[in-house]
Order: C-alpha cells, then sequence, then structure tokens
C-alpha cells in the first residue's frame, strides 16, 4: 500500500485523510504540531473502519518523523482565513508555517510529491518548491479543482442536469483573479456558452470567485473544507493510481502561455510522477490578458515574501 | 426498489442486469421465450449475490406477464447480424418479431419507460413508438451512449489520459450513420481538435464507426455485448434514480433539428420521465449536412415498415 502523510490535522485535513480512507488509496499519517489532534482524530476514523470497510492504515501524530517514505505528502498547515480577512492576509503566519513544514518534508521524505494547500495557495507553493528544491513536477497547488467543482456544481444546478455530466475549466492564481473559461467548460461536451446567456455565465462566474468566502459568511468561525478536501482526495487519487486525469492545478511555468518563474493555475496531466504534463490551451487575447493579470497579482505577492527575506 | 425488465436474456440482456445488480439501483426481471433461459441465468447472477453483495433482486421467466409493474422495460430481443450483414437488413424480421412485444407492454406495464436496443435501433424505437401509441419522452433507443462510450475509449487510450476525463457526442442514426462532431469530443472540456491532428480523429471516428463490426469479427458467432450492456445500464440507471444526465439516445423528434416525427440520435436530458427534454445543438452547415444524410437514411427505413 502507498503512504500518504498529511501535514495538518484540522477541517481540511481530516477531511481528506477521510475521503482517501473510504476509498482506500493509501495507508494515511495525519500530523498536527497541537498534542493529541492527529491522534485523535485517526482513532476516531479508525473506529468506523468496521462499517465502512476500509483496509488502510490510518494514523495520527505530532511527529514529524512519521512522514518517512511517504509517496504524496499534503501540506494543508496555517491558519485558517476568518471572516472579512483577505487571503493575502494570512501570508506572514502561513508563509513562516510553510517554510518549515517543506524543510521537515525535504528532510524527511524526499522523493515525495507535494500537494500544497495552504492560501496563499500560488504562493506557497513557489515557497515549499524554493525550500525542498524538489523537482519541478512534484510540487503542485490545488486551486483550479476546488474553483472548477465549485463552478461545476453551480452550472448543473442551474441547467437541472446531473453534476458528472459537467466538466470545467478556471485558470489563473487562486483567489479573487483566477480565471474561469466558460468556452472550456462543458455539459457532456457542450460549451455552457450554447446552453446558458451570457448574464447566467456572469453570475455563476461571480458566485465561483466568491465560493470561499460564501462558505465563510455561513460558518462565521470557519471556512470549507468539504470542497477543499475532496480537490485534495482527487489529486491524491490521480498520483497514486496514475490516472493520468487532466485537471486545473497550480504548477511552475516555465514559458508556458508567455508566463515563466512562478506558479499559476493551469490544466495538467496529473499522474504518478505528479505534473506529467502541461496543457497549453488556445485562449483568445481576453482570456490571456486575464490570465497573466492573474500571473502578476502572485508574483506581487513572493515580492513581498522576498524582500521580507521569508523567501 | 424500483422494477427493471428486460426482454430477452441473451449476452446484451444478461449483462445489462448484471451491470445493474452490481450497482444494486433495481429489481430486474429477465424475460425470455425460450424456456429457463432467463430463470437459469437470473439464478447464476443471485447465487452470486452474497460475494458481490447485491440487495437487489434479479429473477428470471418465460411468462411475459411478469413484466407487470416495471418502471422500465429493455427490449433486447431479435436477431442478430452475421458478418457482413447490415443492420438494416434485420428491420424486417425485427420488426415481425418484437410486434407481439409492444403489444404485451401495453397490457401488462403501459406507463412502463421503453429501451430499445433491437436492431436497426432507430428505425424500431419508432416502430415501437407508434404501433403502441406510446408517450414520445416514454420510448428510447440506445445509440449515441454506446457510440460515445466507445468512442471515450479510443480518444483515452490514444491521448494516454483517463476515460473519465473524456466526453463525446454523437448524434443521427445509428451505427454506419452517426455523426461524430470533434469539436464536442472533449479531455476535460478541451476539445480533441486542439489535442489531436486530424488525421487521427479521422481514425478515431472511423474505429467508432465500425466497432460493431470489429467486435464481431473477432467473435463471429456473436456481437458486442459489453460495452452494450453497460450503455443500456446508464440509461436505465438515469430513469431510475431521475439523475438529469446527458446522454445521446434515440428519441423520436418533433420539429428540433427540423426533423419532424422521426427517431434519431441527439444529446437529451434524462431523468424519471424518459427524456424530459432535447438539447439543440449548433451545427455548422457540414455537420447539418451530415446529419441529414443519416436522417434520410432512417427515413426511407422507416417508410418500408407498415403500421
Amino acid at each position: 500500500m502507498k503512504k500518504v502523510s498529511i501535514i495538518g490535522g484540522g477541517n481540511v485535513g481530516s477531511s481528506t485523510a477521510l475521503y482517501l480512507a473510504e476509498k482506500r488509496i493509501a495507508d494515511i499519517h495525519l500530523i498536527d504540531v497541537i498534542e493529541g489532534l492527529a491522534e485523535g482524530k485517526a482513532l476516531d476514523a479508525e473506529e468506523a473502519a468496521p462499517i465502512r470497510h476500509y483496509d488502510i492504515e490510518l494514523r495520527g501524530s505530532t511527529d514529524f518523523s512519521n512522514l518517512k517514505d511517504s509517496d504524496v505528502v499534503v501540506i494543508t498547515a496555517g491558519i485558517a482565513r476568518q471572516p472579512g480577512m483577505s487571503r493575502d492576509d494570512l501570508l506572514n503566519t502561513n508563509a513562516r508555517i510553510i517554510k518549515s513544514v517543506s524543510e521537515k518534508t525535504a528532510y524527511y521524505t524526499p522523493n515525495a510529491i507535494i500537494i500544497m494547500v495552504t492560501n496563499p495557495l500560488d504562493v506557497m507553493t513557489y515557497l515549499a518548491l524554493k525550500v525542498t528544491g524538489f523537482a519541478l513536477k512534484r510540487v503542485i497547488g490545488m486551486a483550479g479543482i476546488l474553483d472548477s467543482i465549485r463552478f461545476r456544481y453551480f452550472v448543473a444546478q442551474k441547467l437541472g442536469i446531473a453534476i458528472n455530466d459537467t466538466t470545467a475549466m478556471v485558470l489563473g492564481g487562486h483567489g479573487d483573479s483566477m480565471v474561469p473559461l466558460p468556452r472550456y467548460s462543458t455539459v457532456a461536451g457542450i460549451p455552457i456558452t450554447e446552453l446558458l446567456s451570457s448574464d447566467e455565465i456572469d453570475q455563476i462566474i461571480e458566485r465561483t470567485r466568491k465560493g470561499g468566502a460564501e462558505i465563510v459568511g455561513y460558518l462565521k468561525t470557519g471556512s470549507a473544507y468539504y470542497a477543499p478536501a475532496a480537490s485534495v482526495a482527487e489529486m491524491v487519487e490521480c498520483i497514486i493510481r496514475d490516472k493520468r486525469r487532466i485537471r486545473p492545478c497550480s504548477t511552475y511555468l516555465r514559458g508556458e502561455y508567455g508566463i515563466n518563474g512562478i506558479f499559476v493555475g493551469v490544466p495538467v496531466m496529473l499522474g504518478k510522477n505528479g505534473v506529467e504534463q502541461i496543457i497549453e490551451l488556445e485562449l483568445i487575447p481576453e482570456e490571456k490578458e486575464a490570465l497573466h493579470k492573474s500571473a502578476s497579482d502572485v508574483k506581487t505577492v513572493i515580492e513581498a515574501l522576498e524582500n521580507q527575506n521569508i523567501i | 426498489m424500483k422494477k427493471v425488465s428486460i426482454i430477452g436474456a441473451g449476452n446484451v440482456g444478461a449483462n445489462a442486469a448484471f451491470y445493474i445488480g452490481e450497482k444494486n439501483f433495481a429489481d430486474v426481471m429477465m424475460i425470455d421465450s425460450v424456456e429457463g433461459r432467463a430463470k437459469g441465468k437470473a439464478l447464476d447472477l443471485m447465487e452470486a449475490a452474497p460475494a458481490r453483495v447485491y440487495e437487489a433482486k434479479i429473477d428470471g421467466s418465460d411468462n411475459i406477464e411478469d413484466i407487470a409493474g416495471s418502471e422500465v422495460v429493455v427490449i433486447t430481443a431479435g436477431h442478430v447480424r452475421k458478418p457482413h450483414m447490415s443492420r438494416l437488413d434485420l428491420l424486417e424480421s425485427n420488426a415481425k418479431l418484437i410486434d407481439p412485444i409492444i403489444g404485451q407492454i401495453k397490457k401488462y406495464t403501459p406507463d412502463a419507460i421503453i429501451i430499445n436496443i433491437t436492431e436497426p435501433v432507430d428505425a424500431l424505437t419508432w416502430y415501437i413508438l407508434k404501433k403502441g401509441s406510446f408517450d414520445p419522452k416514454k420510448v428510447i433507443g440506445m445509440t449515441g451512449v454506446l457510440d460515445t462510450t466507445r468512442l471515450r475509449e479510443f480518444i483515452s487510450k490514444e491521448l494516454q489520459v483517463s476515460t473519465a476525463n473524456t466526453t463525446a457526442i454523437v448524434i443521427g442514426g445509428h451505427h454506419d450513420y452517426m455523426v461524430i462532431i470533434p469539436r464536442y469530443a472533449t479531455v476535460e472540456g478541451i476539445p480533441i481538435t486542439q489535442l489531436l491532428p486530424k488525421e487521427k480523429i479521422d481514425a478515431l471516428i472511423k474505429r467508432t464507426r465500425e466497432a460493431g463490426s470489429e467486435i464481431l469479427s473477432y467473435l463471429k458467432t456473436a456481437t458486442a455485448h459489453y460495452a452494450p450492456a453497460a450503455a443500456i445500464a446508464e440509461i436505465v440507471e438515469a430513469i431510475v434514480k431521475d439523475s438529469k444526465r446527458v446522454l445521446c439516445v434515440s428519441t423520436c423528434l418533433l420539429d428540433e433539428y427540423d426533423i419532424k416525427d422521426l427517431c434519431l440520435g441527439v444529446p437529451v436530458i434524462i431523468g424519471a420521465k424518459g427524456v424530459e427534454k432535447v438539447i439543440k445543438l449548433l451545427l455548422t452547415l457540414e455537420e447539418k449536412q451530415q446529419f441529414d444524410e443519416s436522417v434520410a437514411v432512417i427515413r426511407s427505413a422507416v417508410e418500408t415498415l407498415e403500421l
């Protein structure tokens, strides 16, 4: 059995563990610095195994040496966004946390693939790459999958059709500057531009853009974790089972889409080596411009961290 | 548990029962006029149930009255092609063969949704609809779901991507007359026209068009039955679970695509009421022309049928 370690035993980390266990994808080790948190959640989930029929091992600890021999390390560590807080406000605190857990990952399990979940996503993924020195294809950020599944849910609801028949493509940085591409978003292959009016599509884009904030608005003291965890579990499954699925993920670009040296969400093929291939879509000038704007937002934040010598 | 009857317990019928059992979403009654055949296959399947954890019941009978109370009736009865035969060659003999079945459905389970797979599918789906004076929403021909699942498999093999990532739309008549629109065939929404050169796409289309014959040429004495049965199970599941799937099936067009009163493959929304909506695609002139050629073939086949 392959091994997946999840750093951060909060709601996203533990829900990811649960989704992975339900599909029996790998043995799981959950790590959290708070004494007892990861152990307690892992034990609770293991005690459900007899009726949920998992045959995988699910453990928790505070000890980073348990990262050893992981095939995939999911990093969800960090503080969550509070109501009214922008993703970028989280920057400094989370950057220090990510720097530390990336160092530990590189030390204990140097051959793992890293999936970054902590926000601001595209920046934290960059930080993890710099700290670990891992191959580019082995450091991936979870962003576009979450945005695209939210988009798909809204499209399915609007049209009254099965969610399984929808596809969606959301590029760009995770956050307010995401770039949803309606003509690459389909119902059974039929672009939604043929099925919905441009007003309806604009509403769906707007709701997707604010999808995270909508959930925070309801929960008040927490942020979304089911859909984010489902997105992470999907990435892990693609890698562990070498599924070669094409999914929008944050990946390091070297000239693709005319962008160089940063992480931005674009469609990639996910397989056993991590990012197996970057897919370059044909974009119209307007879409390209939105993607570049998104990339420049990511660059600004990276520069801010560099100025403070965090990177 | 809802009830699905499958008329014809040959390879396609029995495998459809098998797929439905594996997914546990309906009880199945298989009917076959050959004494013992449906009963024997159903019993064999149920004896696998403890190991495969079915909760649904699968039963078999040679008495067609046992279709009573079905939500869905699948018609898989009929002659199949021998090598070098065209599906249209089966029209007259299969129309004769399913004629009594239409009356029996009308008598024993008049409100059921009918899924026809007896060849030639488009013409016989129309025949069933007219002969039984059924609600057009409730008579569905299994065509494009099979053609698209085959095309999706070929696309995923060609590009080395997961099949779950692919979509495809196939319209028009079944098999030789199908119209495949590459710009609607996607990998995660990305049209294959951006991912494959034209020659490769043409080869995939050709292989899909001839996919039934490819299997027949291997099996010699039998036609494909796994993929067709999977396609049936997919439609049945969408009806039973009212899941509003967007699937390509043969349905009676009532002016959509400027076609009146003819069963043809188009994308539709499938739910508890059967075909709940026909989705109208924006076809280019060239696509429309191909579609019209397909229409003409089905139209002339239908005209030979006596109601």
